[in-house]
C-alpha cells in the first residue's frame, strides 16, 4: 500500500463523461501504461436513528474497495473508522433499527486500472443512481509510504497525463498530527474517496450526462 | 601413381570450377585438355599391361616389343604430366573468397536449400571470430582495473610460499560485531541489525528511515552481496528466516539493488575493510531522500517512471540512471 491521491477531473470542453475518460485512457496508453483489469469503489450511506431531537443525524458511511475485496470500511465523517470483513454488510442489515439505509444515496466509481512502472492509476466514472456525475482519478505510488517524501514526484507524474488540472495536496495528509511524515494506509485513500463522493452528491446533475 | 593422378586432376578440376578473377581461362581449357590427354595415356599404359605380350615369333622379340611399348606409354604419361603441371602454374590462384579453405568446398554442394551447411558454417565462423575479438577487447579493459577484493596473492609466488590465509579474511566475529555497531551509531537515521543465520558470515538488515530496507551478506568484513527492498515489503520468508534471495516487487528498488552491487564492487581496499564498509554505508545513506530529490542533470523527478536512483560515488549527487553519463 503506497501513497495514494484521489482527485476529481473536470470534463473536457464539450465532451461527455465517457469521452473524457477515453481521452485519459489514450493519454495513459501513450505513456505505455498497461491496463490491468477493472476496479470499483462504492459508498453506502446510513442514517443513525434514535438521536435526541435537535441534534443532526449522524451519517455512517460503509465503503468497499475492489483492491481489498474481503474487507469493508465503516466511518463517520471526520470521526472514528472501523475496518471489518465482508460480513459487515449483513450485520448492518441486522442493525436496521439503529441505522437506516439511504438507498438513493449510494455512490460508486467504476473503471479501468492501469499500471505504469511503479504507479497504479485508476480512472473511474462516478455514478449516483445510475447517472454519471463526474470522473475520479486515483494515483498510487506503491514503493513509497510517506506522503511528504513523494508528493512532488506524484505531482510531476499526474501532470504528464492530466495536464493543467493537477490537484493540491490532499487534506487528509496535512491534517494528521504528525503531518506529512506518517506512513499512509488504506483509510487515507477511502477518506479521500468519501470527500470526493460528498462533493459529487452536493453537485447538481450535469446536463446531458445520463448513462 | 593413379592416386597421384587422381589428386592432381581433381585439383585442376576444382580450380576450373572456381570462376574467379585472376584466373587464366585459356590456360584452363588447355589444362583440361591436358588432363584428358594424361588420362588417355595412363589408360593406354594399363591397357598394354592388360593385353600382355603380343604374339611374335620369338620370346625375345615379344619381350622387346612389350618393353618398348611400355616405355613409350610411360614416357607419354610423363610428358602429359609435365605439360599439366606447367599449365597448372599458369592457371593462377583462386581468390581468397573461401574463408574456410577446404571446408569452403562445401559450397559446391548443389542441394543448397535442403542442407544449407556452408552458409551456416560461414555464419558460425564469423560469429566465433567476432566473439573472440570482443572477448579480447573486454579482457584488456577489465585487466586495467584490478577487481581483486581480498589480499590473496596469486601467481608464481603462491607456489613458492605455503598457502597462508590473508589476515583480513579470518577476523573474529566479535571484531566484526564491534565494527558494525560502531558504524550503526554513526548514522542516526539508519539502523543495522546483525544476524548470523549460516555459520560465521554476518547478514545485516539495514533499515534506512522509512524509505528502504537492505540485506547485506558479508564474508568476514567484506561485503559479498546486497539486496534492496521497499520499506513496506516483507524481509522474512515463510519459515521466519531472512529472505536474502527474492527481488523487490518494485522496479525502483530493483534498480537500486543493481546500483548497490556496483557500489560494493567500487569501494575496495583489501587491507582496510572497515573503511570500505563505512564508505558503503555512507553511500547507502544518501538514499534517504530517494523520492524527494530531483535529478541533478535534467532537473526532473521522473524518467521512464523512475526517480533518480544513481548516487555518484564521490559526490553522492542524485542522477537518473540514463542521465549519469
Amino acid at each position: 500500500m503506497g501513497v495514494t491521491c484521489v482527485c476529481q477531473v473536470p470534463l473536457a470542453e464539450g465532451k461527455s463523461v465517457q469521452q473524457t475518460i477515453d481521452i485519459l485512457h489514450k493519454k495513459l496508453e501513450q505513456l505505455s501504461a498497461v491496463k490491468q483489469g477493472n476496479f470499483t469503489v462504492d459508498c453506502e450511506t446510513y442514517h443513525a436513528t434514535g438521536n435526541a431531537s435537535g441534534q443532526p443525524t449522524k451519517l455512517l458511511y460503509v465503503m468497499h474497495n475492489s483492491e481489498t475485496p474481503l474487507s469493508c470500511l465503516a466511518l463517520f465523517e471526520g470521526g472514528p473508522c472501523l475496518t471489518a470483513d465482508g460480513n459487515f454488510d449483513v450485520l448492518m442489515i441486522k442493525l436496521k433499527s439503529h441505522f437506516q439505509n439511504a438507498k438513493g444515496h449510494k455512490v460508486e466509481s467504476r473503471g479501468s486500472r492501469y499500471r505504469y512502472c511503479d504507479f497504479l492509476i485508476k480512472v473511474g466514472a462516478v455514478t449516483m443512481s445510475s447517472s454519471a456525475r463526474g470522473i475520479s482519478v486515483e494515483v498510487e505510488y506503491c514503493p513509497c509510504v510517506v506522503p511528504g517524501d513523494c508528493w512532488n514526484l506524484m505531482k510531476e507524474f499526474m501532470q504528464s497525463f492530466l495536464g493543467p488540472s493537477i490537484p493540491e495536496l490532499p487534506s487528509v495528509f496535512a491534517t494528521k498530527p504528525e503531518g506529512l511524515y506518517v506512513p499512509a494506509d488504506c483509510v487515507d485513500t477511502m477518506t479521500q474517496y468519501l470527500e470526493l463522493f460528498s462533493k459529487v452528491r452536493k453537485q447538481q446533475v450535469l446536463p446531458g450526462t445520463t448513462r | 601413381m593413379t592416386v597421384f593422378m587422381r589428386r592432381s586432376s581433381q585439383r585442376a578440376k576444382k580450380m576450373a570450377d572456381a570462376m574467379n578473377v585472376g584466373v587464366n581461362l585459356e590456360a584452363f581449357s588447355q589444362a583440361i585438355s591436358a588432363i584428358q590427354a594424361l588420362r588417355s595415356s595412363v589408360t593406354r599404359v594399363f591397357d598394354s599391361l592388360k593385353d600382355g605380350m603380343k604374339n611374335k615369333e620369338t620370346l625375345e622379340g615379344r619381350e622387346k616389343v612389350f618393353i618398348t611399348e611400355f616405355q613409350d606409354n610411360l614416357q607419354s604419361v610423363n610428358r602429359d604430366l609435365n605439360e599439366l603441371e606447367r599449365l597448372s602454374t599458369l592457371v593462377g590462384r583462386p581468390s581468397e573468397s573461401h574463408p574456410l579453405h577446404n571446408s569452403g568446398l562445401l559450397s559446391l554442394d548443389p542441394v543448397q536449400d535442403k542442407t544449407p551447411l556452408y552458409s551456416q558454417l560461414l555464419q558460425a565462423y564469423k560469429w566465433s571470430n567476432k566473439l573472440q575479438y570482443h572477448a579480447g577487447l573486454a579482457s584488456s579493459l577489465l585487466n586495467q582495473q584490478s577487481l581483486k577484493r581480498s589480499a590473496n596473492q596469486m601467481g608464481a609466488s603462491a607456489k613458492r610460499r605455503p598457502k597462508v590465509q590473508p589476515s583480513t579474511l579470518v577476523l573474529p566475529p566479535q571484531y566484526v560485531d564491534d565494527v558494525i555497531s560502531r558504524i550503526g551509531r554513526m548514522f542516526p537515521d539508519m539502523s543495522i541489525e546483525l544476524f548470523r543465520p549460516n555459520g560465521t558470515s554476518a547478514v545485516l538488515l539495514v533499515t534506512l528511515g522509512k524509505v528502504l530496507k537492505t540485506i547485506v551478506v558479508m564474508r568476514s568484513l567484506f561485503i559479498d552481496r546486497t539486496i534492496v527492498r521497499g520499506f513496506n515489503e516483507n524481509v522474512y520468508s515463510e519459515d521466519g528466516k531472512l529472505d536474502i534471495w527474492s527481488k523487490s516487487n518494485y522496479q525502483v528498488f530493483q534498480k537500486v539493488t543493481d546500483h548497490a552491487t556496483t557500489a560494493l564492487l567500487h569501494y575496495q581496499l583489501p587491507q582496510m575493510p572497515d573503511v570500505v564498509v563505512r564508505s558503503f554505508m555512507t553511500w547507502l545513506r544518501s538514499y534517504i531522500k530517494l523520492f524527494q530529490t530531483p535529478c541533478q542533470r535534467c532537473g526532473k523527478f521522473l524518467q521512464e517512471g523512475l526517480p533518480p536512483t544513481w548516487r555518484d560515488f564521490r559526490t553522492l549527487e542524485a542522477f537518473h540512471d540514463t542521465c549519469r553519463q
